[in-house]
Order: structure tokens, then sequence, then C-alpha cells
């Protein structure tokens, strides 16, 4: 039976090799995710422990619950005294004062642009030049001194700084002051991840982020024979309230912890578009098992006839996939550290730079990716194996293909996994469902149901759409176009199979196309109105706090009428983190149109507004009051003022303060966005409007992170980053739509070597090679065509589907995109196109008699 | 025989249909070389029903598909006309199939998506011309067929298959109408028919077939039948019987 097997192996080989690809791709992708996700995590996990080399121990705030590592929000610091108190400790052989911020301080280059990696942050950070602490040290030049810095190369290479170069630096207090840069240094052994690094001493840093005699945390040395544990021991009797000691390898594990979450966000997302090309490429290994097993009805007739059981039949099948499955597992496994490293420069060319360091292939991917090669390999052959076993001996003689399977099971089991998916679809966006991750777990099975009940039903109609999508192409190419025409249509049930993975692709593709449209859109109109202000003034892209000096200064301007600013905060309510805005109440409803549903915005020290939807889910109204927790640990009674119904000028946040109060508990004056009205109301397009903008830009200048733009340029950035997403979920789920020209390429060849002998008449009687490529490539197109339109209207369909159950105060109409749609469907007739030429060339090449000889 | 004639001259072009000259076919090379024809001289007399003869592996299929220009020769030249086939190119042969040669194969003979008038016109709509509607009815009336044009291959009998490939083969006028074993897949009635029609072609339409068989009763429908043997023609009759073929090939066996 084995060698049966290996002889039937070798003599598909060709046949074989295309299915194998789509097996590849689909493992590598998988392969591909886990290889990217370890590979960031070793990378971070590295950057941890680097920076953390040098530490034995760290005094730090005690940090609050309600804290996100990486907020916006400044950091908590406390008074600098304590260093020297510590220091005097017998265990304590080095105590140094810390400052570190995140985004608030940058290099400028000579044109006063920042110089800033395009993806990771720049961090500033305190540093004394003692070796190794905060994982930093000098590799040229002197550590900085006063009114110095020393920079990473990368940093200084891109800005063109050479040490004892005089370099503008922007600093958190909203002025740029001139620094010398004293020194290069280097960041552990792994590299800084991308990150650009600023690095100054105590008294400058402090200076530069306006936060003199405060510090961020203690970094501790212990003394000769002291553990890090020990330490802590020591230190933490006299430590002040609200302050803890932290081990070394606790600060390793929380720091590598924070990285982990974010890289496993990445790692899910990558695993999600993976599964999806699996998905597919189900359909293909299935479809050429059973084509494969349909073309060799007779020789399994002849295997019955001489005795073959209906089992060994069955494995026989089985055990071609098991091999196959074998193959593509190794070379999916190769194929997915291809898939990072090419991940890691798409990624790269949208901007988001990826740091570097090896690709990690861990034994884990090695066995998922052989589980997953195998397993979808031998599911996809199941069917085919069946239905091989059920091959009478009397085929042998009688030849022709499989029966085809009754339409009744088709109808009524297509009918069912369809109501299934849809129910699934409709429970995961009911929002009865709690957890996100069921919620996914829902959706996606769903729409995975959907697609197989919608392939078994669309072999029903196959045949009549692909004949009504050939007319015209019948009309066009006449007796060729005719061919291509009832080739795509006598079979429907291969028809509807090979083009079912197209149909998945197009489907994903347009779902996203019609969610983002929609995003945008609804964005749009909510943003016209979202800004009552002229123009909005802050850090475009990301959302980055800047020096609130600028408000003053913006004020003190003759163009400027009435001012308001926001500042990013966090704050915990019933004990959970949620982001915050604190604005200037008095004069914020001019600025941010918030939509006041009741009461009053204008909140004092002592009121907060909420959301009305927020509101409504927690039972709260005005005048009741409610205990929130400031990032500095304390609880404060607020009293609602006002609930407000529009909140896309804060970025859907629930709840607003006045910055009054919030600067009682969060240090640093740091604004995220400033919204001006001009004097005198001048028109967008007058020069009055243009002349106000520029001095606004002027006064800007001090803060390079800042820009200066109207509502429709802020509308603009918006789509810009919108698009450059579904760009980036385009180019993933393209994936699918090349696995899924591999599968019609599998398809049509396998059709050629059926159609052996229709081809060679077709050339005997006078059917030139152009004719016959022109046949197979519309055949295909055809084909195509058919997956397109299924796969669009079920991506609007799905698109919708998610549009609506976006509650209406994000998404309240569903926009589709038709331009886009267009543009898709023409791409799944060139898929076509393209899956022909081989197939096609195939054709054309067969030799006319070998083609047309007997038996 | 034809033998000496050179080609050359507008009578010899004009009275075949068709002519093979020196024709040579080796398949493979050294020792395992196998000489399928061994310089073959023949011209098909244009109007007239050829038979080829031969057993297996005599070289008979090799010469027909040679001078069809299905396959090219070792040495040699084949004419359709005046046109040397080894000259053309690939799309050249291929009009000269669509336009000067008919083809009737001994099964498989139809596409199986178009129609039995579908697949008769179908070497004419291959091309950019139109083709004679009226000819084309005459010949699928000819055939017995006008009740069944519309229907697919599928849908017709064996013999019904094969006289819509008759048809195609001459729906588009040829200079010359091959078949390779057009009724070997036929039961004797039904053979009859589809050879009585052929011969029809010859007598009425001045139509030029040559046909390869190895029954001795197809042969007999012939004006004249060659025999080959190991790649050379070693025989010929004319308006030739069964019985007469029959001992003909006996006799030639014998000769082995």
């Amino acid at each position: 039976m084995f060698k049966l097997v290996r002889r039937s192996i070798v003599a598909n080989l060709g046949r074989l090799v295309l299915t194998l690809l789509s097996v590849v791709l689909g493992v590598s992708a998988v392969s591909g995710s886990f290889v990217l996700a370890d590979s960031l995590r070793s990378v971070f996990d590295q950057i941890s422990e680097d920076a953390l080399a040098g530490t034995d121990a760290q005094v730090r705030p005690i940090p609050s619950e309600i804290a996100d590592a990486f907020s916006s929000a400044a950091a908590p610091s406390f008074d600098e005294s304590l260093t020297t108190e510590l220091a005097a400790l017998p265990e304590v052989a080095r105590a140094e004062g810390q400052v570190a911020v995140f985004e608030r301080i940058y290099t400028l280059d000579a044109d006063g642009e920042i110089v800033r990696p395009p993806g990771p942050p720049v961090f500033a950070n305190s540093f004394s030049g003692a070796e190794g602490v905060g994982g930093f040290r000098v590799v040229e030049g002197t550590a900085p001194g006063d009114q110095q810095v020393a920079l990473d190369q990368a940093q200084a290479t891109q800005g063109g700084f050479e040490i004892g170069d005089t370099i503008d630096v922007s600093m958190a207090t909203g002025d740029i002051e001139q620094f010398e840069l004293s020194g290069i240094i280097d960041f552990g052994d792994g590299g800084t991840g991308g990150a650009f690094f600023i690095l100054m001493d105590l008294p400058t840093i402090q200076r530069a982020t306006g936060t003199e005699g405060t510090i961020n945390f203690v970094d501790l040395g212990a003394a000769d024979d002291v553990s890090p544990e020990e330490l802590v021991a020591a230190v933490s009797p006299s430590l002040p309230e609200g302050l803890e000691a932290v081990p070394q390898e606790v600060l390793i594990e929380e720091s590598q912890e924070n990285f982990g979450q974010i890289i496993d966000f990445i790692g899910y997302v990558l695993l999600g578009f993976a599964l999806v090309i699996l998905f597919v490429s189900i359909f293909i290994i299935y479809n050429t098992f059973a084509i494969l097993v349909g073309q060799r009805t007779r020789m399994l007739g002849l295997l019955r006839s001489i005795g073959a059981s209906a089992s060994q039949i069955r494995g026989m099948v089985l055990i071609e996939s098991v091999l196959i499955g074998l193959i593509a597992s190794i070379t999916g496994l190769f194929g997915g550290l291809g898939i990072a490293w090419l991940l890691k420069a798409a990624f790269n060319s949208f901007g988001n730079a990826f740091p570097d360091g090896p690709l990690q292939l861990q034994p884990r991917t090695i066995a998922i990716v052989f589980a997953v090669g195998l397993g979808v390999t031998v599911i996809s052959a199941l069917i085919p194996a069946f239905r091989a076993a059920k091959v009478a001996p009397l085929e042998a003689v009688r030849g022709g293909g499989l029966q085809q399977r009754s339409l009744t099971f088709r109808v009524l089991g297509g009918s069912l996994v369809l109501a299934v998916g849809l129910l699934l679809l409709f429970l995961g966006l009911s929002g009865q469902i709690e957890s996100t991750a069921n919620i996914f777990v829902a959706l996606g099975f769903g729409a995975a149901l959907i697609f197989i009940g919608v392939t078994m039903l669309s072999a029903l109609f196959a045949g009549v759409v692909a004949s009504v999508i050939g007319r015209p192409v019948q009309a066009l190419k006449g007796t060729t176009g005719r061919l291509a025409r009832d080739n795509a249509s006598r079979n429907p049930q291969r028809t509807s199979a090979t083009a079912t993975a197209l149909m998945i692709g197009l489907a994903l593709i347009t779902g996203v196309a019609v969610l983002a449209s929609s995003i945008v859109d609804n964005f749009n109109d909510v943003l016209e109105d979202a800004f009552g202000a002229d123009l909005i003034v802050g850090p475009t892209g990301q959302p980055l706090p800047f020096s609130a000096t600028l408000v003053d200064e913006l004020a003190a301007l003759d163009e400027v009428d009435v001012i308001s600013a926001y500042q990013f905060l966090q704050l915990g309510v019933d004990g959970e983190g949620v982001d915050a805005r604190a604005w200037d109440s008095d004069t914020g409803t001019t600025i941010f149109n918030m939509g006041l549903a009741e009461g009053s915005l204008d909140l004092g020290s002592d009121g907060i507004a909420v959301l009305d939807e927020t509101a409504a889910e927690m039972g709260l109204s005005v005048g009741d009051s409610l205990t929130v927790e400031f990032s500095d640990g304390e609880l404060v009674e607020l009293a609602i003022k006002g609930l407000y119904d529009n909140s896309a000028a804060v970025d859907g946040v629930s709840y607003l303060v006045d910055r009054e109060l919030a600067n009682q508990h969060v240090e640093g004056d740091a604004v995220g966005a400033i919204g001006v009205t001009l004097t005198g109301q001048p028109a967008t397009d007058s020069p009055e409007f243009a002349a106000a903008e520029e001095a606004i830009e002027a006064a800007a200048a001090s803060q390079p992170q800042v820009d200066v733009l109207s509502n429709a340029e802020l509308r603009e950035e918006l789509s810009a980053s919108i698009n450059q997403l579904q760009a980036l979920i385009l180019l993933l789920l393209g994936l699918c739509v090349i696995i899924a020209a591999v599968g019609i390429v599998n398809t049509l060849s396998l059709s050629v070597l059926e159609r052996t002998r229709e081809i060679g008449l077709l050339r005997a009687v006078g059917t030139t090679r152009s004719q016959l490529r022109t046949t197979i490539r519309w055949e295909a197109v055809i084909v195509s065509l058919f997956g397109s339109i299924l796969g669009v209207v079920m991506g609007v369909a799905l698109g919708w589907a998610v549009v609506t159950a976006i509650p209406d105060e994000f998404l309240s109409y569903v926009s589709i995109p038709w331009a886009q749609i267009a543009i898709y469907l023409v791409a799944g007739g060139i898929v076509g196109v393209l899956a022909a030429i081989f197939p096609g060339y195939r054709a054309a090449n067969l030799n006319v008699l070998d083609a047309i000889a007997y038996e | 025989m034809f033998a000496s004639e050179s080609g050359t001259g507008l009578a010899s072009s004009g009275q075949y249909a068709a002519r093979a000259e020196a024709a040579v076919k080796i398949y493979g090379s050294g020792d395992t070389a196998v000489h399928a024809l061994r310089g073959v001289d023949v011209g098909f007399e244009r109007g007239k029903f050829t038979a080829i003869m031969g057993p297996s592996g005599s070289g008979k299929s090799t010469l027909m598909h040679c001078m069809a220009g299905l396959d090219r020769l070792s040495g040699g030249e084949t004419y359709i006309g005046d046109t040397a086939v080894s000259s053309l190119n690939d799309k050249q042969l291929t009009i000269l199939r669509r336009e000067g040669v008919g083809f009737i194969f001994q099964a498989y003979n139809l596409v199986p998506t178009l129609t039995a008038r579908e697949n008769i016109t179908l070497p004419m709509d291959l091309g950019k011309g139109t083709a004679d509607d009226a000819w084309v009815d005459e010949v699928i009336e000819a055939v017995g067929l006008a009740d069944r044009a519309t229907h697919r291959p599928n849908e017709l009998s064996g013999g019904q298959q094969q006289r819509v490939a008759v048809a195609r083969a001459l729906a588009s006028r040829p200079q010359i109408v091959f078949g390779d074993e057009p009724t070997g897949n036929l039961d004797s009635k039904t053979s009859a028919e589809i050879l009585e029609f052929m011969g029809q072609a010859v007598e009425q339409l001045n139509q030029t077939i040559v046909m390869v068989t190895h029954d001795p009763r197809s042969a007999s429908y012939a004006d004249r039948v060659l025999f080959l043997a190991d790649g050379k023609i070693v025989h010929e009759l004319s308006n030739p019987t069964a019985d007469l073929v029959y001992d003909t090939i006996r006799s030639l066996g014998d000769d082995d």
C-alpha cells in the first residue's frame, strides 16, 4: 500500500507541489507569527535585563492600581533628599536619584525638526556616568555634565551630531536650550530596540523637566555581600509613606511583563491572520484532494476489484495527506522565518520600526507548526478519503467521475452550517458576551461557518452565475470566450470550491474596507462638529503631552480670542483605571463641543462631568457624588455637575475634570491639546486666518512636536492614519489572495490535465496556442469574478453587520466604499488572469498527438 | 507509382491533395531508435477515398499524423496542396489544420460543452471568418442530424457523435480529410452508415479522404488501399473488396 502511495505522490508531483504551496503559506503564517512575537519578546526581555543589570534595588512611589505603564500622564515623583539618607545606610554602596521621562525631551536637527525614530519612543534619563546603571555606558567621549547631553549613536547619526557640537534641545518645560554633546552612549548588549535616549546629569534633567528638587526613583547598588533582597529589607524601614523598595528580580519581571502585554497583543493579531490564511488553505487542500480522487476513480476501482479494501483505499489517501502535511510543516517552519522577516520589513516600511534582534525559533513553535500543518492537511483530506473509499470496483470498467453528492445534502447541510454561523455572528455582535476573547471566538467561528455554508450552497448557483458572468466574455471573445464560459460553468461544484478562497479573502478585505470607510466618514462628521475651535494645537499621530507654557503664550497673542486646553489623565473609578481628560472648563465649551446633555460643564475644583452613556450604565445622574482615585493615590469625592453626549473632541473618554483640580494631584504641567478661536472670526480661507495661523505657529515653534491644524486638516490626519492601518491589514490579508490564486492555478492545472484529450482535439481542429491560452485565461477570470463578487457581497454584509452592531455614538451609519470595491473586483479578475498563466502555458504546449492518443 | 515524381510541377500539385516525399520518422535515438517511417513516397489524389492499412507498428498512424501536420518528420517532406508542411511554424500549422485539413478521430471527438452544430462549425468559428450557414445546414442534413443539431455530445449516441465529427471535418471544405480509425468504436451497422457517407462525400463533393483502419470491411469502402509494413508502403489495391483486402493482408503476413 505504501509503495502505491509513494508512486502516486511521485506521479502527481506537479499537482501536489501547488497544494503544498498553499499549506506551506498557511503554516508559514502561523510559524511566522510565533517567531515574530518570540523575537520581539526576546529583544524586550533583554532590554529589561540590560536596563536593570546594574541595579540591585529601586526605591519608588508605590504604583497606583490605576496607573498604566505606558500612560502619557507624568510619572509621580518625590523629594530628592531621600537619596542622601539612603546612601548613609551601611548596606547601600550606591544611591542615585533618577529622573526618567517619556517623550518629553527631544534633540532638534539643523532644521529645527525633532530627531526621532519612526516608531519607538524617545526617552530622557538622568545619568551620573556610573557604568551600567540604567543599562548605559559611555562608549565615546564622556558622561554628560552641566548643560550637556549624551546620546545613542543612532540618534547622533540621524541628527548629524558629533561630540563637542552644540545641539538644540526641546525641553519638557516648553523651552529650547543649547546643550553640548559630551559623548555617545550604548545600551546593554542587545541594543535599544530602536528607541532613542537622551541622557543628562540629574540637576540638568530636573531643570529640563521643570522638576527641580524631585526625583522619580532612587537607584541602589548593594554593598559587598549584600543581596538585593537584604538591601530591600535594610532600606524599607527608613522609607516615608507612599514609597517602596523593590529588588532587581521583581523590577525585571515587571518590566518584561509590561512589554509582554504589548507583544502578546501583536502576537494574537498576527495569529488571527495566520488562522484566516490556514482556513483558506483548507479549502484548497480539500479541493485538490477531491479532484485527485475524482481523476483516479478508475485506478481506485481497479484496486478495489483486485482486492483492496475500502479502508486500504481510505488509508492510501490519508497517508498521502500525512506526507504532504509533513513536507509542508518542515517547509512552513522555515517559511515562517521568511514571513517574520518580511513582516518586519513591511512594518518598517510603514514607519513603525521594529527593533532589531535575531529571529527566535522556539521548540514550542516547531511543535505547533507540525500539529497545525499535519492537522490541517489530514482534516482537509478526510472527506475526499472517505469518498475515495466508496468507489465501487465496477468504476474500473465504467470509468467516469465520482457520483456528485446529493443536492439535498448540500442544501440542508449548507443551510444548517450557514444558520449556525449567522447565529454565532449575531451572538458575537449582540453584546451579550462578556469577555473580549469570547466575542472574538464567536465572531471567528461564526464567520468561518458562514463561509463554509456559503461555499456549500454556492455550488447550487455557481454554474448559472458563472454562465451569466461569462456572457459578456463570449460576446467579446467569440468562440474562445464561449469555451471559457462553458468550462467555468460545466462543473459548478469545482467552480464554487475553487472560488471559495478568493471569496473569503475578498470578503474580509471588503469587510475591513467597509468598516474603515464607515469609521472615517462617521468620525469626519462627528469631528466636524466636535470642535468650536478654529485651530487645534497639539502633536499629531501620538497622544503626547507638551508643556502648558504654550497655553499662556498663545493666550497672550492678539489673534487668539478664546483658548482652552486639556491634559491627559488617568482616574480610578470603581477600582478600575480609566482614561480621562482635564480641561479648562470655563472656556472649554466654546472650544470643544461636548454636547451638554444635562447640568453644567463648568466643573470647578470639586466637579466632574460624565459621558451620558457611561452615566446611564453606572446609574449616575447630575447631583450624585462620585469618588475617583487620582494617580497620586488620593481618593477624592466629586460632584457630578454635568453630562455630555459628544466625546469626539476628547478621544471618546467618559470623564472630565477641571485642570485646576487635576494639577493638585498630577505633577508636571503638561497638556495634550490646545484649541483656540481667532479674534474677529475670520473665514478659513481669508488672509486674516492665514496670518493668525502663522502667528500661532511661530509662537508654538518652541515646542517642535506640536502642529497647528485647522479642523479640516485634523480630519485629514485622522483619515490618513486609519487608511494606513487599513493598508497594513490589506497587506496581511493579501496573503489570502495569493493563496487563493495558488488554488485557482491548482484547480485549473488539474482541469487542464483532465481535459487533455479535449484540448488536443481543439488543437487538432485548428485552435491556435494563443486561442487556447485565451480560453483558459477567461475561464480563470470568470471563476475569479464569481469568487470576487460573492466575496464582495459577503464582505459588504459582514462590514454592515459589524458597523451596525457598534453603538451609534461611535458609528451611526454604514458607509460603503464603492470605488474601492470596484477596484477589488477588477483585482479579483486580474488574479484570474495571473493564475491562468501557468495552466494556459501547460495547455498550449501539450503535444497534440499525446493529447489525442488513445488509451 | 508516384514515387519518382519530384512534386515541383504544377500538374502534380493540382493532381494531389496531399503528398509525402521520402518521409522518414525516427523516434528516440541510438540503440533504442524506432524507425516508424523508412522513406515513404505517396500522393493522395483529389476526390479519392484512400484507406491505409497495416499491422500495429507499421507506421500507418505516424504517416497520417505527419501528413496532417500533427507530428514532424525526421526527414523528407509532406505537402498539403502546394504547402510544404515542414516549413510551417506552429501558428501556420494551426491555421492549416483549421482551414486545409479535416480530422475524424476514433473517439472523444467532440467538445462536450458545445452543441452538435457548434462542434461542426468550431474550426470556422476559431478563425475570424463566418461559417457558410447554407453549406453547414447541407452537411448537417446529409449526416442526418438536422433534428439533433442543438444537442450536446452526451445526448447523442456513439454513431451520432461520430457523424457530427465527420460533418465537422467536411464543413470547412478542407483540401483533405484524415480519419484515424473513424469507425473503430462503432458497431458494424453504424460503421457502415458512416463509411457510406464518407464515400458519398468523396463522390458527390469531390472531397479527398484518407483513413487509417485495420478493418478490411472498412477499407473496402475506399477507392484505393495502401498497405504499410515496417515503415514502408508494401502494397496497393484499387477498388478493393473486403475479401480482396483480407487476402492481401494474409499474403503480406505470410511474407514476414
